[in-house]
């Protein structure tokens, strides 16, 4: 119910705006009427617009442009890098590299999902209840959030050494054997257990503040017919925080799939914890293994992030509609 | 009530419609021109109006600006300049100077680690010797090669290093093995199974991704007589089975594969391990320690010691276009002055360098007793570029990921005889 009169809220104003752009079917006295509000209106939008340009189009053209082109350190200096079509693409897409990449990103990004979300959704439950020292307790699963990445990821590498780490010592308390865990076969999962633990706080902040629009009465109403808890949270919890669940994982994702940082600082992004993010960072500046700049290459991979990015922006859009159509 | 909602899905909104208009805005923006801004052509600019603040970038950020480092380049500016100086870590620094150089912005002098130097000076960065004219005589071939690209020079060692077999005395000494029996990789496992059976650990060294893990491992890929030219050959295998089966049998640790030098330094410094291959800059830190710590030459597989790389930083001036003879002549007086007659001792030792110039050399060696195990290694090590000149980068990133796939495997031979294989390969990018 209170969705339902969110959404005629939020439409309202639209409607005579379409109505007045649909009534206008004379081209000349839309120009006449519209001129004098359309130049303030452009003024008010020049700022926007400007830096929109500078700080968006430009760099985001210039990326693309770079994909096309051979650049090396040579060309990137004299400028004069040729121009080559798709072959770069073609090269990146063909290379050994490519697919076990991909393949990794995507475990990465979901797996880091799932867990972030479920475990802060789950957090997020438990602290609507107010207990001595929940304030408190909140504020403490905070802190993944307030350390510098370098910080809690050089800790994490060191909790994760094969001989003297913590994690191994503790596994070994109940007879396992220790693992290595920054080696080219686990790096992976020991950047998504450190990655999860990063995005809790995020997750939790977000769908704590959605749990607070949902009214108290609809438990009431449904302690009174007697729902369980478990049948509360998924008749009233669940469904009421779609908005704000679905917000939570596009911008999960989005940061997730952009993640160099706490992969780079634990494992360099070597054997299975190379995503595509990382790789396009060792290959622009030279990181890593190779010192060989291959600005072109990485262009190419920042280009197929942008375009999934812009793919989960769609499905945001689509899912945003579908659930105002109903 | 309901504003957070409202909020979020706003904001979802304008991201996804930011991404949208972004995309498909790109395509109507005219191409930015590629041509410099050079105004090298103006007559007005015949007479160089000489600088009075000269830049100078060093890989040596440790070295903050109250640092005896700092002051000392400072005491290099002539009468009437002052020095500005920028520090930042060496991968960063070429990329820096790479984006100085197209914005006709460079710094007058750069510091970078020799074996970039051919790879910015065949992206045309550098200005040969020559157009500065700098004394680029007198310098040892070995230390001074990196700075040679297709016949033409391009600068000058500050100083050099190189790579040496520290061991921790007193553990060898309990274990009963002697130092001056480690003439070989057969003497040097033999050593490292007797100190680990007597309860320390092994080996330290840095096995690290990229070019600061190569450094370290051509010591025992030259001592297998394996070449750069070919990365795949049977005796660049048996170097990786060492450093390999070394992790298997726990003789080093398995944080190798992230270690770099200083990491790998800390490890030995705890007293627990017998040997840690590392740098002649931290030969005066090991005559510091609670144990007694000395050096060996890293020896060869066949026995004897190995061909060890030339480690240290080149001073060179980058290219200008505007004012070039100004920036020139600046960077020549700040060059001279770093690596004069008078000066590359005591530039050596700010550092922890050695003076690549033998006869200053000698007297730098003579005056200290921690220097004399290195004089060997040093007048005997290669520089790392010799043989490939600006092809060592795709080289080195091929040996480096064979060799980390190599440390990973854990003396599996014949996922290092793959590794190798593809590393030949790669090599030919």
């Amino acid at each position: 119910m209170t969705l339902s009169t969110q959404h005629s809220a939020a439409r309202l104003p639209l409607k005579p705006a379409a109505r007045r752009t649909g009534s206008a079917g004379s081209p000349d006295a839309h120009r006449r009427r519209i001129r004098p509000t359309t130049w303030a209106g452009l003024a008010f939008i020049a700022p926007m617009a400007i830096y929109f340009c500078v700080f968006y189009v430009y760099p985001l053209f210039e990326n693309v442009s770079m994909s096309l082109h051979r650049f090396t350190r040579a060309t990137f200096v004299t400028g004069a890098a040729p121009f080559v079509g798709f072959d770069i693409y073609k090269e990146v897409t063909s290379s050994p590299l490519f697919a076990p990449t991909v393949v990794q990103t995507a475990i990465f990004v979901i797996v880091s999902l799932v867990f972030q979300y479920s475990i802060g959704l789950g957090l997020a439950v438990f602290f609507r209840r107010h207990f001595p020292l929940s304030e408190v307790l909140r504020a403490l699963f905070l802190v993944p959030w307030l350390l510098p990445i370098i910080v809690s990821a050089t800790t994490w590498q060191w909790m994760m050494d094969a001989e003297n780490g913590i994690i191994n010592r503790f596994l070994g308390v109940f007879g396992m054997d220790p693992i290595w865990w920054l080696n080219n076969d686990h790096s992976l999962w020991a950047v998504v257990i450190a990655n999860i633990w990063l995005g809790i706080p995020f997750n939790l902040v977000i769908l704590y503040s959605g749990l607070q629009n949902i009214s108290a009465d609809l438990y009431e109403a449904a302690a009174i017919d007697g729902a369980s808890a478990w049948r509360q949270f998924w008749s009233i919890t669940f469904p009421l925080l779609k908005p704000v669940s679905a917000i939570t994982l596009l911008l999960g994702f989005v940061y997730t799939l952009k993640v160099v940082d706490i992969i780079w600082i634990m494992s360099m992004g070597t054997g299975s914890s190379q995503t595509l993010a990382t790789w396009a960072y060792a290959m622009a500046f030279g990181k890593g293994s190779s010192s060989v700049i291959r600005y072109s290459q990485a262009a190419v991979v920042g280009t197929v992030l942008l375009v999934v990015a812009l793919i989960m922006g769609f499905v945001y859009l689509f899912v945003q509609r579908r659930q105002e159509e109903r | 009530m309901f504003t957070t909602n409202r909020a979020l899905r706003f904001a979802g909104v304008a991201a996804a419609v930011t991404m949208v208009t972004a995309l498909a805005a790109c395509s109507g923006t005219p191409a930015p021109s590629a041509s410099s801004s050079g105004s090298a052509s103006q007559p007005a600019s015949s007479a160089p109006a000489a600088l009075t603040n000269i830049a100078v970038w060093d890989p040596y950020p440790q070295h903050d600006a109250n640092s005896d480092w700092a002051k000392y380049v400072q005491s290099c500016a002539p009468a009437g300049t002052t020095v500005t100086r920028t520090s930042s870590a060496t991968s960063d620094l070429l990329n820096s100077l790479t984006t100085a150089v197209k914005e006709d912005n460079a710094p007058d002098v750069v510091m970078l680690d020799n074996p970039a130097v051919p790879d910015a000076a065949s992206a045309g960065l550098l200005a040969p010797a020559t157009d500065v004219g700098m004394d680029t005589s007198g310098f040892d071939a070995n230390l001074a090669g990196p700075g040679t690209v297709d016949g033409v020079t391009y600068g000058v060692p500050i100083g050099a290093n190189t790579l040496g077999l520290y061991y921790n005395a007193d553990i060898l000494k309990k274990a009963g093995v002697d130092p001056a029996s480690i003439t070989s990789w057969d003497a040097l496992n033999a050593a490292l199974a007797k100190v680990t059976a007597s309860g320390a650990k092994g080996i330290t060294f840095a096995g690290i991704a990229g070019e600061e893990g190569v450094f370290q491992f051509e010591p025992w890929f030259w001592g297998a007589g394996a070449t750069l030219k070919d990365p795949g050959s049977a005796e660049a295998i048996s170097a990786g089975e060492l450093v390999s089966n070394w992790i298997a049998k726990g003789y080093a640790p398995k944080s190798a594969i992230t270690d770099n030098q200083s990491a790998s330094w800390d490890l030995f410094l705890t007293g627990k391990y017998a040997f840690a291959e590392n740098g002649s800059w931290f030969a005066k830190a090991a005559t510091q320690q609670k144990f007694k710590a000395a050096m060996i030459p890293i020896p060869s597989k066949a026995g004897g010691a190995a061909g060890v790389p030339t480690g240290g930083e080149f001073v060179l001036a980058p290219i200008h276009k505007d004012n070039a003879a100004a920036h020139y002549a600046a960077a020549k007086q700040i060059i001279d002055c770093l690596v004069s007659k008078d000066n590359q001792v005591k530039t050596g030792d700010q550092l922890g360098y050695f003076a690549a110039k033998k006869d200053l050399r000698a007297a730098q060696i003579a005056s200290d007793p921690m220097w004399k195990p290195w004089a060997a290694a040093i007048e005997s090590a290669q520089g790392r570029t010799t043989d490939l000149g600006p092809a060592y980068t795709q080289t080195s990133a091929a040996i480096s990921t064979a060799l980390q796939a190599s440390l990973n495997a854990s003396g599996d031979a014949a996922a290092i005889k793959k590794a190798f294989e593809q590393a030949a390969v790669d090599a030919k990018g």
